[in-house]
Protein backbone atom coordinates (compact mmCIF):
# COMPACT_ATOMS: atom_id res chain seq x y z
CA UNK A 1 0.00 0.00 0.00
CA UNK A 2 2.74 2.24 0.91
CA UNK A 3 4.86 1.41 -1.58
CA UNK A 4 2.27 2.18 -3.99
CA UNK A 5 1.45 5.52 -2.61
CA UNK A 6 4.37 7.38 -2.51
CA UNK A 7 5.34 7.60 -5.88
CA UNK A 8 2.01 9.86 -6.31
CA UNK A 9 2.84 11.60 -3.69
CA UNK A 10 5.90 12.75 -5.10
CA UNK A 11 4.24 13.88 -8.38
CA UNK A 12 2.02 15.89 -6.35
CA UNK A 13 4.42 18.13 -4.60
CA UNK A 14 5.18 20.80 -6.58
CA UNK A 15 1.83 21.96 -6.98
CA UNK A 16 1.04 22.42 -3.20
CA UNK A 17 4.91 23.76 -2.79
CA UNK A 18 4.36 26.83 -4.79
CA UNK A 19 1.17 27.80 -3.62
CA UNK A 20 2.79 27.37 0.02
CA UNK A 21 5.31 28.97 -0.88
CA UNK A 22 3.74 31.94 -2.08
CA UNK A 23 0.62 32.17 -0.60
CA UNK A 24 0.93 35.04 1.53
CA UNK A 25 2.71 36.96 -0.96
CA UNK A 26 -0.31 36.48 -3.73
CA UNK A 27 -3.44 36.72 -1.62
CA UNK A 28 -1.85 39.98 -0.08
CA UNK A 29 -1.67 41.21 -3.55
CA UNK A 30 -5.29 40.28 -4.32
CA UNK A 31 -6.01 41.72 -1.90
CA UNK A 32 -5.11 45.20 -3.05
CA UNK A 33 -5.61 44.43 -6.35
CA UNK A 34 -9.29 43.29 -5.69
CA UNK A 35 -9.25 46.37 -3.69
CA UNK A 36 -8.36 48.98 -6.32
CA UNK A 37 -10.32 47.77 -8.43
CA UNK A 38 -13.59 47.57 -6.84
CA UNK A 39 -12.87 51.19 -5.64
CA UNK A 40 -12.05 52.08 -9.57
CA UNK A 41 -15.57 50.34 -10.64
CA UNK A 42 -17.35 51.96 -7.86
CA UNK A 43 -15.88 55.88 -8.29
CA UNK A 44 -16.35 55.68 -11.69
CA UNK A 45 -19.81 54.17 -12.00
CA UNK A 46 -21.77 54.37 -8.82
CA UNK A 47 -20.44 57.33 -6.35
CA UNK A 48 -19.92 60.70 -7.15
CA UNK A 49 -16.08 60.79 -8.63
CA UNK A 50 -15.66 64.09 -7.15
CA UNK A 51 -16.32 62.82 -3.69
CA UNK A 52 -14.24 59.55 -4.03
CA UNK A 53 -12.10 60.00 -6.85
CA UNK A 54 -10.86 56.80 -8.59
CA UNK A 55 -7.63 55.78 -8.01
CA UNK A 56 -6.14 56.75 -11.08
CA UNK A 57 -7.31 59.81 -10.54
CA UNK A 58 -5.70 59.72 -7.13
CA UNK A 59 -2.26 58.33 -8.95
CA UNK A 60 -2.20 61.34 -11.36
CA UNK A 61 -2.40 63.58 -8.46
CA UNK A 62 0.07 62.43 -6.81
CA UNK A 63 2.72 61.82 -9.70
CA UNK A 64 3.56 65.46 -9.50
CA UNK A 65 2.84 65.82 -5.90
CA UNK A 66 6.31 63.31 -5.45
CA UNK A 67 8.35 64.55 -8.36
CA UNK A 68 8.15 68.43 -6.64
CA UNK A 69 8.81 66.34 -3.18
CA UNK A 70 5.96 68.35 -1.38
CA UNK A 71 4.60 65.03 -0.67
CA UNK A 72 8.09 63.86 0.67
CA UNK A 73 8.27 66.86 2.63
CA UNK A 74 5.09 66.70 4.69
CA UNK A 75 6.05 62.75 5.04
CA UNK A 76 9.43 63.61 6.34
CA UNK A 77 8.23 66.50 8.46
CA UNK A 78 5.12 64.10 10.44
CA UNK A 79 7.81 61.23 10.81
CA UNK A 80 10.58 63.48 12.39
CA UNK A 81 7.40 64.78 14.91
CA UNK A 82 6.13 60.92 15.68
CA UNK A 83 10.04 59.90 15.88
CA UNK A 84 10.79 62.43 18.29
CA UNK A 85 7.59 62.05 20.35
CA UNK A 86 7.94 58.24 19.91
CA UNK A 87 11.23 58.11 21.16
CA UNK A 88 11.48 60.19 24.33
CA UNK A 89 8.01 58.96 24.94
CA UNK A 90 9.08 55.50 25.07
CA UNK A 91 12.30 56.26 26.94
CA UNK A 92 10.44 58.32 30.04
CA UNK A 93 7.79 55.70 30.00
CA UNK A 94 10.20 52.33 30.41
CA UNK A 95 12.66 53.96 33.08
CA UNK A 96 9.23 55.33 34.91
CA UNK A 97 7.15 51.94 34.14
CA UNK A 98 10.62 49.76 35.42
CA UNK A 99 10.34 51.91 38.92
CA UNK A 100 6.49 51.33 39.06
CA UNK A 101 6.73 47.79 38.51
CA UNK A 102 9.67 47.38 41.40
CA UNK A 103 9.11 49.60 44.06
CA UNK A 104 5.58 48.88 45.28
CA UNK A 105 5.12 52.43 47.03
CA UNK A 106 5.91 54.83 44.27
CA UNK A 107 3.05 52.58 42.41
CA UNK A 108 0.32 52.46 45.01
CA UNK A 109 1.35 56.45 45.12
CA UNK A 110 1.19 56.83 41.20
CA UNK A 111 -1.24 54.17 39.58
CA UNK A 112 -4.52 56.36 40.65
CA UNK A 113 -2.99 60.21 38.86
CA UNK A 114 -1.94 57.41 35.99
CA UNK A 115 -5.15 55.64 35.47
CA UNK A 116 -6.86 59.11 35.64
CA UNK A 117 -3.87 60.87 32.95
CA UNK A 118 -4.01 58.13 30.59
CA UNK A 119 -8.33 58.64 29.68
CA UNK A 120 -6.91 62.01 28.08
CA UNK A 121 -6.04 61.14 24.31
CA UNK A 122 -3.44 63.01 22.74
CA UNK A 123 -6.21 64.74 20.65
CA UNK A 124 -7.91 66.00 23.78
CA UNK A 125 -4.67 67.61 24.50
CA UNK A 126 -4.31 69.44 21.39
CA UNK A 127 -6.28 72.62 22.66
CA UNK A 128 -4.17 72.86 26.03
CA UNK A 129 -0.69 71.63 23.84
CA UNK A 130 -1.11 75.15 21.69
CA UNK A 131 -1.29 77.37 24.64
CA UNK A 132 1.72 75.85 26.12
CA UNK A 133 4.12 74.99 23.30
CA UNK A 134 2.55 77.17 20.67
CA UNK A 135 1.92 75.65 17.29
CA UNK A 136 5.52 75.04 16.45
CA UNK A 137 7.40 71.60 16.72
CA UNK A 138 7.31 71.40 20.17
CA UNK A 139 2.96 70.96 20.70
CA UNK A 140 3.78 67.94 18.28
CA UNK A 141 6.44 66.22 20.06
CA UNK A 142 4.74 66.73 23.47
CA UNK A 143 1.03 65.24 21.93
CA UNK A 144 3.07 62.16 20.34
CA UNK A 145 5.34 62.20 23.95
CA UNK A 146 1.79 61.94 25.79
CA UNK A 147 -0.07 59.32 24.01
CA UNK A 148 2.99 56.85 23.85
CA UNK A 149 4.07 57.54 27.62
CA UNK A 150 0.89 55.64 29.15
CA UNK A 151 0.93 53.01 26.73
CA UNK A 152 4.17 52.32 27.27
CA UNK A 153 4.02 52.79 30.94
CA UNK A 154 1.40 50.50 31.51
CA UNK A 155 2.51 47.72 29.80
CA UNK A 156 6.32 47.83 30.93
CA UNK A 157 4.71 47.78 34.92
CA UNK A 158 2.74 45.14 34.33
CA UNK A 159 5.92 43.17 31.94
CA UNK A 160 8.36 43.95 34.78
CA UNK A 161 5.38 42.88 37.76
CA UNK A 162 4.94 39.88 35.73
CA UNK A 163 8.57 39.03 35.54
CA UNK A 164 8.53 35.30 37.14
CA UNK A 165 8.92 35.00 40.90
CA UNK A 166 10.35 31.87 40.49
CA UNK A 167 12.90 32.70 38.42
CA UNK A 168 14.11 35.46 40.67
CA UNK A 169 14.57 33.15 43.04
CA UNK A 170 16.55 30.79 41.19
CA UNK A 171 19.16 33.10 40.22
CA UNK A 172 19.16 34.78 43.84
CA UNK A 173 19.92 31.08 45.06
CA UNK A 174 22.78 31.21 42.24
CA UNK A 175 24.08 33.67 44.07
CA UNK A 176 23.01 36.93 42.17
CA UNK A 177 23.04 40.32 44.02
CA UNK A 178 19.76 42.58 43.60
CA UNK A 179 20.75 44.18 40.93
CA UNK A 180 22.10 41.42 39.12
CA UNK A 181 18.76 40.02 39.17
CA UNK A 182 17.10 43.29 38.38
CA UNK A 183 19.02 43.48 35.10
CA UNK A 184 19.89 40.36 33.96
CA UNK A 185 16.41 38.61 35.23
CA UNK A 186 13.15 41.08 35.29
CA UNK A 187 14.26 43.87 32.77
CA UNK A 188 14.49 40.48 30.34
CA UNK A 189 11.71 38.83 31.17
CA UNK A 190 9.47 41.92 30.89
CA UNK A 191 11.25 43.01 27.37
CA UNK A 192 8.26 41.29 25.58
CA UNK A 193 6.17 43.10 27.58
CA UNK A 194 8.17 46.56 26.71
CA UNK A 195 8.02 45.83 22.97
CA UNK A 196 4.75 44.84 22.62
CA UNK A 197 3.41 48.33 24.43
CA UNK A 198 5.97 50.08 22.54
CA UNK A 199 4.35 48.25 19.03
CA UNK A 200 0.88 49.58 20.19
CA UNK A 201 2.45 53.24 20.80
CA UNK A 202 4.08 53.39 17.47
CA UNK A 203 0.09 52.73 15.61
CA UNK A 204 -1.34 55.41 18.39
CA UNK A 205 1.47 57.57 17.18
CA UNK A 206 0.56 57.66 13.96
CA UNK A 207 -3.56 58.07 14.39
CA UNK A 208 -2.43 61.07 16.66
CA UNK A 209 0.01 62.80 14.34
CA UNK A 210 -2.30 63.49 12.20
CA UNK A 211 -5.46 65.55 14.60
CA UNK A 212 -2.40 67.35 15.59
CA UNK A 213 -1.53 68.74 12.60
CA UNK A 214 -4.76 69.52 11.44
CA UNK A 215 -5.74 71.52 14.64
CA UNK A 216 -2.21 73.12 14.92
CA UNK A 217 0.17 72.90 12.43
CA UNK A 218 2.09 74.49 9.34
CA UNK A 219 3.29 71.13 7.70
CA UNK A 220 3.14 67.75 8.05
CA UNK A 221 0.53 64.85 6.03
CA UNK A 222 -2.52 66.26 8.43
CA UNK A 223 -1.71 69.92 7.42
CA UNK A 224 -1.78 68.59 3.68
CA UNK A 225 -5.59 66.97 4.76
CA UNK A 226 -6.71 69.95 6.43
CA UNK A 227 -5.30 72.50 3.41
CA UNK A 228 -6.88 70.26 0.78
CA UNK A 229 -10.40 70.20 2.44
CA UNK A 230 -10.40 73.76 2.57
CA UNK A 231 -9.74 73.84 -1.06
CA UNK A 232 -12.28 71.54 -1.73
CA UNK A 233 -9.42 69.22 -3.28
CA UNK A 234 -10.43 65.77 -2.69
CA UNK A 235 -8.06 64.08 -4.97
CA UNK A 236 -5.23 65.43 -2.58
CA UNK A 237 -6.83 64.41 0.65
CA UNK A 238 -7.41 60.89 -1.09
CA UNK A 239 -3.39 60.95 -1.87
CA UNK A 240 -2.40 62.18 1.77
CA UNK A 241 -4.75 58.91 3.35
CA UNK A 242 -3.33 56.60 1.54
CA UNK A 243 -0.19 58.08 2.14
CA UNK A 244 -0.96 57.75 5.78
CA UNK A 245 -2.04 54.09 5.39
CA UNK A 246 1.47 53.27 3.48
CA UNK A 247 3.49 54.80 6.07
CA UNK A 248 1.50 52.86 9.12
CA UNK A 249 1.94 49.71 7.55
CA UNK A 250 5.55 50.20 6.51
CA UNK A 251 6.50 51.34 9.77
CA UNK A 252 4.86 48.20 11.42
CA UNK A 253 6.64 46.17 9.75
CA UNK A 254 10.17 47.40 10.12
CA UNK A 255 9.25 47.47 13.65
CA UNK A 256 8.88 43.82 13.51
CA UNK A 257 11.80 43.22 11.29
CA UNK A 258 13.92 45.19 14.03
CA UNK A 259 12.62 43.58 17.03
CA UNK A 260 12.94 39.73 15.09
CA UNK A 261 16.57 40.60 13.96
CA UNK A 262 17.81 42.48 17.69
CA UNK A 263 15.11 40.33 20.14
CA UNK A 264 14.02 37.71 19.46
CA UNK A 265 15.80 35.52 21.84
CA UNK A 266 13.26 37.61 24.35
CA UNK A 267 10.48 37.19 22.29
CA UNK A 268 10.41 33.60 21.00
CA UNK A 269 9.58 32.20 24.64
CA UNK A 270 6.84 33.81 25.74
CA UNK A 271 4.49 31.30 23.03
CA UNK A 272 6.12 28.43 24.93
CA UNK A 273 6.42 29.33 28.29
CA UNK B 1 24.55 20.88 59.06
CA UNK B 2 20.94 21.68 58.84
CA UNK B 3 19.26 22.15 61.46
CA UNK B 4 15.88 23.55 61.92
CA UNK B 5 14.09 24.04 65.71
CA UNK B 6 11.07 24.25 66.54
CA UNK B 7 9.93 26.30 63.34
CA UNK B 8 6.51 27.69 62.78
CA UNK B 9 6.03 29.99 60.11
CA UNK B 10 2.39 32.31 60.38
CA UNK B 11 1.02 33.87 56.87
CA UNK B 12 -1.10 37.11 57.00
CA UNK B 13 -2.00 38.80 59.77
CA UNK B 14 -5.09 39.34 62.73
CA UNK B 15 -8.32 37.91 60.99
CA UNK B 16 -6.44 36.27 58.10
CA UNK B 17 -3.87 34.61 59.88
CA UNK B 18 -3.01 31.29 58.56
CA UNK B 19 -0.48 29.26 60.62
CA UNK B 20 0.98 27.19 57.81
CA UNK B 21 3.64 25.19 60.31
CA UNK B 22 4.16 24.87 63.73
CA UNK B 23 6.98 22.76 65.67
CA UNK B 24 8.97 21.66 62.70
CA UNK B 25 12.09 20.16 64.10
CA UNK B 26 14.88 18.67 61.25
CA UNK B 27 18.48 17.85 61.51
CA UNK B 28 19.91 17.12 58.36
CA UNK B 29 23.66 15.60 57.78
CA UNK B 30 26.30 16.18 55.48
CA UNK B 31 25.42 13.88 52.56
CA UNK B 32 22.21 12.76 53.21
CA UNK B 33 19.14 12.54 51.26
CA UNK B 34 16.18 13.03 52.81
CA UNK B 35 12.83 13.40 51.66
CA UNK B 36 9.80 15.62 53.09
CA UNK B 37 6.70 13.60 52.27
CA UNK B 38 3.02 14.44 52.51
CA UNK B 39 -0.06 15.95 50.20
CA UNK B 40 -0.99 18.88 48.80
CA UNK B 41 -1.13 21.73 51.09
CA UNK B 42 0.95 20.36 54.36
CA UNK B 43 3.71 23.18 53.95
CA UNK B 44 6.51 21.17 52.73
CA UNK B 45 7.56 23.77 49.87
CA UNK B 46 6.65 26.58 52.88
CA UNK B 47 9.53 24.75 54.84
CA UNK B 48 11.82 24.47 51.84
CA UNK B 49 11.41 28.35 51.14
CA UNK B 50 12.38 28.88 54.93
CA UNK B 51 15.54 26.48 54.43
CA UNK B 52 16.07 28.50 51.24
CA UNK B 53 16.26 31.64 53.07
CA UNK B 54 13.17 32.90 50.58
CA UNK B 55 10.59 33.05 53.58
CA UNK B 56 11.64 33.54 57.14
CA UNK B 57 10.19 31.64 59.39
CA UNK B 58 7.95 33.42 62.38
CA UNK B 59 9.19 31.36 65.59
CA UNK B 60 12.34 29.01 66.22
CA UNK B 61 15.43 28.93 64.56
CA UNK B 62 17.16 27.90 61.02
CA UNK B 63 20.97 26.82 61.04
CA UNK B 64 23.23 26.36 58.28
CA UNK B 65 26.56 24.83 59.38
CA UNK B 66 26.13 26.62 62.62
CA UNK B 67 25.18 29.87 61.65
CA UNK B 68 21.42 31.06 61.43
CA UNK B 69 20.14 31.25 57.56
CA UNK B 70 19.88 34.69 56.59
CA UNK B 71 18.70 35.62 53.21
CA UNK B 72 19.19 32.67 49.95
CA UNK B 73 22.37 31.97 49.76
CA UNK B 74 24.23 29.75 46.59
CA UNK B 75 25.29 27.09 49.49
CA UNK B 76 21.68 26.08 49.55
CA UNK B 77 20.79 26.13 46.22
CA UNK B 78 16.87 25.87 44.98
CA UNK B 79 15.47 23.35 42.35
CA UNK B 80 11.88 23.94 41.09
CA UNK B 81 9.70 21.77 39.07
CA UNK B 82 8.77 24.72 36.87
CA UNK B 83 11.63 24.85 35.07
CA UNK B 84 11.02 26.71 32.32
CA UNK B 85 10.21 29.97 34.61
CA UNK B 86 13.21 28.92 36.24
CA UNK B 87 15.77 29.07 34.18
CA UNK B 88 16.42 31.68 31.86
CA UNK B 89 14.51 31.32 28.43
CA UNK B 90 16.28 33.82 26.17
CA UNK B 91 19.58 32.01 27.45
CA UNK B 92 20.55 28.87 25.24
CA UNK B 93 21.70 25.79 27.81
CA UNK B 94 25.15 26.39 27.70
CA UNK B 95 24.69 30.32 28.65
CA UNK B 96 22.24 29.67 31.54
CA UNK B 97 25.25 27.84 32.92
CA UNK B 98 27.56 30.92 31.93
CA UNK B 99 24.98 32.82 33.87
CA UNK B 100 25.87 30.79 37.13
CA UNK B 101 29.29 31.32 36.88
CA UNK B 102 28.86 35.08 35.63
CA UNK B 103 26.76 35.44 39.08
CA UNK B 104 29.39 33.40 41.05
CA UNK B 105 32.09 36.16 39.82
CA UNK B 106 34.45 33.17 39.15
CA UNK B 107 37.36 34.58 36.98
CA UNK B 108 36.13 33.78 33.01
CA UNK B 109 39.14 31.62 32.37
CA UNK B 110 37.89 28.76 34.12
CA UNK B 111 34.47 28.93 32.33
CA UNK B 112 34.70 26.88 29.65
CA UNK B 113 36.12 24.18 31.50
CA UNK B 114 33.47 23.87 33.93
CA UNK B 115 30.48 24.52 31.59
CA UNK B 116 31.46 21.41 29.67
CA UNK B 117 32.40 19.56 32.78
CA UNK B 118 28.89 19.96 34.03
CA UNK B 119 27.04 19.81 30.69
CA UNK B 120 28.79 16.46 30.10
CA UNK B 121 27.63 14.94 33.64
CA UNK B 122 23.77 16.31 32.74
CA UNK B 123 24.37 14.51 29.34
CA UNK B 124 23.16 18.16 27.66
CA UNK B 125 26.58 18.91 25.99
CA UNK B 126 25.44 18.11 22.57
CA UNK B 127 22.40 20.30 23.11
CA UNK B 128 24.37 23.39 24.48
CA UNK B 129 23.18 25.77 21.68
CA UNK B 130 19.35 24.79 22.12
CA UNK B 131 17.10 27.75 23.76
CA UNK B 132 15.16 25.96 26.96
CA UNK B 133 11.87 25.96 25.04
CA UNK B 134 13.43 23.30 22.70
CA UNK B 135 14.33 21.17 25.24
CA UNK B 136 12.10 18.41 26.43
CA UNK B 137 10.88 18.29 30.10
CA UNK B 138 13.85 16.24 31.20
CA UNK B 139 16.40 17.82 29.64
CA UNK B 140 15.36 21.25 31.08
CA UNK B 141 15.79 19.39 34.58
CA UNK B 142 19.13 18.40 33.85
CA UNK B 143 20.07 21.79 32.55
CA UNK B 144 18.77 23.15 36.20
CA UNK B 145 20.88 20.87 38.01
CA UNK B 146 23.69 21.47 35.61
CA UNK B 147 23.55 25.05 36.49
CA UNK B 148 23.05 24.33 40.15
CA UNK B 149 25.91 21.85 40.32
CA UNK B 150 27.80 24.62 38.57
CA UNK B 151 27.86 26.96 41.62
CA UNK B 152 28.97 24.26 43.88
CA UNK B 153 26.14 24.17 46.20
CA UNK B 154 26.38 22.06 49.64
CA UNK B 155 22.40 21.76 49.91
CA UNK B 156 20.52 20.79 47.21
CA UNK B 157 16.54 21.60 48.11
CA UNK B 158 14.50 19.99 45.26
CA UNK B 159 10.64 21.45 45.44
CA UNK B 160 8.94 18.58 43.54
CA UNK B 161 11.62 18.85 40.75
CA UNK B 162 10.08 15.61 38.91
CA UNK B 163 6.42 16.31 39.44
CA UNK B 164 5.57 17.76 36.34
CA UNK B 165 7.01 14.69 33.96
CA UNK B 166 5.75 12.14 32.41
CA UNK B 167 6.44 8.42 34.73
CA UNK B 168 9.00 7.16 32.20
CA UNK B 169 10.91 10.10 32.18
CA UNK B 170 10.51 10.73 35.46
CA UNK B 171 12.28 6.81 36.92
CA UNK B 172 15.34 7.94 34.21
CA UNK B 173 15.03 11.49 36.45
CA UNK B 174 15.52 9.17 39.43
CA UNK B 175 18.49 7.12 38.90
CA UNK B 176 20.21 10.19 37.24
CA UNK B 177 19.78 11.95 40.15
CA UNK B 178 20.92 9.47 42.73
CA UNK B 179 23.93 9.06 40.26
CA UNK B 180 24.98 12.92 40.97
CA UNK B 181 24.33 12.83 44.26
CA UNK B 182 26.76 9.77 45.02
CA UNK B 183 28.90 11.22 42.61
CA UNK B 184 29.36 14.44 44.26
CA UNK B 185 27.93 13.95 47.47
CA UNK B 186 25.47 16.72 48.14
CA UNK B 187 22.95 16.69 50.37
CA UNK B 188 19.67 16.66 49.25
CA UNK B 189 16.42 17.62 50.82
CA UNK B 190 13.80 16.22 48.29
CA UNK B 191 9.71 17.97 48.86
CA UNK B 192 7.21 15.33 47.30
CA UNK B 193 3.84 13.90 47.56
CA UNK B 194 4.44 10.92 45.47
CA UNK B 195 5.18 7.84 47.49
CA UNK B 196 6.99 5.51 45.70
CA UNK B 197 9.02 8.63 44.84
CA UNK B 198 10.18 9.18 48.32
CA UNK B 199 11.04 5.05 49.00
CA UNK B 200 12.76 4.83 45.82
CA UNK B 201 15.01 8.02 46.73
CA UNK B 202 15.44 8.69 50.55
CA UNK B 203 17.84 7.87 53.18
CA UNK B 204 15.19 9.06 55.33
CA UNK B 205 11.77 9.95 55.00
CA UNK B 206 9.50 12.52 57.11
CA UNK B 207 5.89 12.80 56.68
CA UNK B 208 3.96 15.73 56.87
CA UNK B 209 0.48 16.45 57.98
CA UNK B 210 -2.15 18.29 56.84
CA UNK B 211 -2.02 22.20 57.67
CA UNK B 212 -2.99 24.16 59.92
CA UNK B 213 -0.06 23.92 61.81
CA UNK B 214 1.55 20.73 59.80
CA UNK B 215 3.73 18.98 61.74
CA UNK B 216 6.79 16.68 61.22
CA UNK B 217 4.61 13.46 62.13
CA UNK B 218 7.11 10.57 61.52
CA UNK B 219 10.56 9.72 60.74
CA UNK B 220 11.09 6.89 58.77
CA UNK B 221 14.99 5.87 58.23
CA UNK B 222 15.62 3.90 54.95
CA UNK B 223 18.06 1.41 54.60
CA UNK B 224 17.46 -0.28 51.46
CA UNK B 225 20.16 -0.78 48.88
CA UNK B 226 20.16 0.99 46.31
CA UNK B 227 18.89 0.93 43.28
CA UNK B 228 15.66 -0.01 44.44
CA UNK B 229 12.70 -1.68 42.98
CA UNK B 230 9.23 -1.07 44.34
CA UNK B 231 8.46 -4.68 43.63
CA UNK B 232 11.32 -5.66 46.59
CA UNK B 233 9.92 -7.09 49.30
CA UNK B 234 11.42 -4.26 51.47
CA UNK B 235 10.76 -1.86 49.71
CA UNK B 236 7.22 -2.73 49.49
CA UNK B 237 6.46 -3.11 52.79
CA UNK B 238 7.61 0.11 53.55
CA UNK B 239 5.47 1.81 50.54
CA UNK B 240 2.90 0.05 52.20
CA UNK B 241 3.51 1.33 55.69
CA UNK B 242 3.98 5.26 54.61
CA UNK B 243 0.49 5.23 52.73
CA UNK B 244 -0.79 3.55 55.62
CA UNK B 245 0.19 6.36 58.03
CA UNK B 246 -0.62 8.77 55.59
CA UNK B 247 -4.09 7.77 54.80
CA UNK B 248 -4.37 7.33 58.64
CA UNK B 249 -3.18 11.17 59.19
CA UNK B 250 -6.18 12.35 57.45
Amino acid sequence: MTEETLPIERERRPKPDFWVRYRGALLFTASIVIAFAAWQFLSSFVFNPFLIPPPLAVLETAVPMAKSGEIFRHVAISMARVGVGFATGCAAAIVLGVILGRIRLVNELLDPVIELLRYLSPTAMIPIAVIWFGIGELSKYFLIFWGTFFIVLINTTAGVMRAPVIRQRAAECLGASQLQIFLLVVIPSAAPYIVTGMRIAMASSFMSIIPAEILAADSGIGFLLQQSSILLQTNRIFVALLTICVLGFVFDRLFRIAVDRMLSRYMSYIALT
Amino acid sequence: MLAVRNVRKVFGTDADRYLALEGISLEVSQGEFVCLLGPSGCGKSTLLNILAGFEQASGGAVDFEGAAVRGAGRDRVMFFQDAGSALLPWLSAEENVRFALRVRKLPKEQWPEIIERYLEMVGLAEHRHKFPAQLSGGMRQRLQIARALAVEPKVLLMDEPFGALDALTRRRMHGFLLDIWQRTGKTIVFVTHDIAEAVTLADRICLMSVGPGSRITEVIDVDLPRPRDLADPGAARLFKRVEALLTHDK
